[in-house]
């Protein structure tokens, strides 16, 4: 049990759960902000963390200074650390009990937020492993491991396998052949991803019949990629989860059809999908009905099936992260030379949707130029792939950019 | 040709002089997903054609294939 193998690195390192709860003894110190590109040292921080009973914030690795301070965290402080007992851990066993008792600890993530500022969500651990499910089955799981693990859907893999005592092989960001490298040597059974990261698997040339389960979210469903995808995971079934950062995964589904389970959970009002405020995090313990401005449509009233048309925010799903376009426009106003910019999502078939911008600028710029100025103040994914020069900016008669 | 190599730049990665048919986007021009994703609405703009609209394409050549149609 104890040489179970715990993760397999971006680099290939292998750490046993032996390894993880030695590493978990030896800390002394926590960082109150977890901003690390070491998917093993954020792992070990979450679970030390809990063990200490101090609350942590998981930051992105790439959030550039610019947007730690629009979240209002000081650069300085990112790399401060709260002196800790040594932790006493007997075995994995206790490790889990340690997880499952610790009521008063809470996780807090960042989404992007509609006013153009992230909004915090926080998170205690009964939400972070409602959707946990632990029996004999499961014990035999391999995780490919393809989300960020400082958001809400890594977090939520991270604890089914961990609980599970799964492996969990990191394949997030790795090149195709990579991935599909490591699924064969792993004898991958579980993936859990968007589906942008399935499409740049194909073609599926090769059968991998390890991989029993395949789940998708993050992004609209795509049937069709489904079907290719299956073709080269002949023994798996593909599931469709909607979530949310505010709630965690709240609906599954085979496709991209619905029903609401737990009528005490989620309701339809007005073609929107409300879920009830005992879900989100831990700020909103309220006992109500709360707006996840997702709209519906229901497609069978007898089955009550329904299937999402749109979100009615105005973020952009840009290959399953949520990029606002009012934040980016700020970025590229504050160029020198850029007097006014507009934003918007073009629907694309690789990413779901791609950053497209327009730019008024006073002076001559290159698209280059405006992307390379970009890099130090946004995100990789936020930065607009095609940046266009127009002499102004189309807005609507309420005096609204254009966004469409 | 001339929307790959904008890809490149953008990227920070060099120009190439030559393309062949069997060059793999993924493997050997090393684009990724938001990569592909702006390749296709560049070759968008110069052809009118989404290469990308009713399969995935994987190399050089299945996109030449498709603008040629």
């Amino acid at each position: 049990m104890k040489d179970k193998t715990f993760l397999v690195a971006k680099d290939g390192a292998v750490f046993t759960y032996e390894k993880l709860l030695e590493e978990i003894s030896t800390v002394v110190e926590l960082p109150v902000y977890c901003y690390s590109s070491d998917v093993f040292e954020i792992f070990r921080t979450i679970l030390a963390s809990i063990l200490a009973g101090v609350d942590l914030v998981l930051l992105d690795y790439d959030f550039t200074d610019e947007e730690l301070n629009t979240l209002g965290i000081d650069s300085a402080i990112v790399n401060e650390r709260i002196r800790i007992e040594r932790l006493d851990i007997r075995d994995i066993e206790d490790l889990f009990e340690s997880v499952a008792n610790s009521q008063s600890w809470k996780l807090t993530l960042f989404t992007s937020g509609t006013t153009g500022v992230p909004k915090k969500v926080s998170h205690g651990i009964s939400n972070l492993v409602r959707m946990v499910r632990q029996s004999e089955r499961h014990k035999h799981s391999v995780w490919a491991y393809a989300y960020n693990p400082t958001h809400i859907a890594g977090v939520q893999v991270f604890f089914q396998a961990l609980l599970n005592c799964n492996a969990i092989v990191d394949v997030f960001g790795l090149p195709r052949d990579m991935v599909l490298k490591r699924i064969e040597e792993y004898q991958v059974t579980n993936i859990s991803a968007t589906p942008t990261f399935y499409r740049m698997l194909l073609p599926m040339d090769r059968a991998h019949p390890s991989v029993k389960r395949l789940t998708s979210g993050g992004e609209r469903f795509d049937s069709a990629l489904a079907e290719k995808i299956l073709e080269g995971f002949p023994n798996a079934q593909m599931r469709n989860i909607y979530a949310s950062t505010e709630a965690g995964s709240v609906l599954e589904s085979k496709d991209d059809k619905f029903t609401i389970s737990d009528p005490q959970q989620c309701m339809i009002r007005d073609d929107k999908l409300f879920i009830r405020r005992s879900l989100l995090g831990l700020d909103s313990i309220v006992d109500e009905w709360y707006d996840t401005g997702d709209l519906v449509q229901i497609t069978d009233s007898v089955k009550g099936e329904f299937i999402f048309v749109s979100r009615a925010n105005e973020m952009i799903n840009v290959g399953g992260y949520k990029a606002n376009p009012l934040e980016i426009e700020e970025a590229l106003c504050s160029h020198p030379s850029i007097e006014s910019a507009r934003v918007w999502g073009k629907p694309n078939p690789v990413v779901g949707n791609i950053l497209m911008a327009e730019v008024v600028c006073s002076t001559l710029c290159s698209e280059a130029g405006i992307r390379a100025y970009l890099k130090d103040k946004l995100q990789d994914f936020k930065i607009p792939r095609v940046i266009d020069f127009v002499e102004s900016i189309v807005t609507t008669r309420s005096g609204k950019i254009k966004r469409g | 040709m001339d929307a790959i190599n904008t890809v490149r730049t953008n990227k920070g990665l060099s120009i190439i002089g030559s393309l062949n048919p069997e060059d793999s986007l993924r493997a050997d021009l090393g684009f990724d997903s938001l990569d592909l994703a702006e390749l296709t609405v560049r070759i968008e703009k110069e052809t009118g054609i989404d290469v990308f609209a009713d399969s995935f394409v994987n190399t050089i050549g299945e996109i030449l294939e498709k603008i040629k149609k």
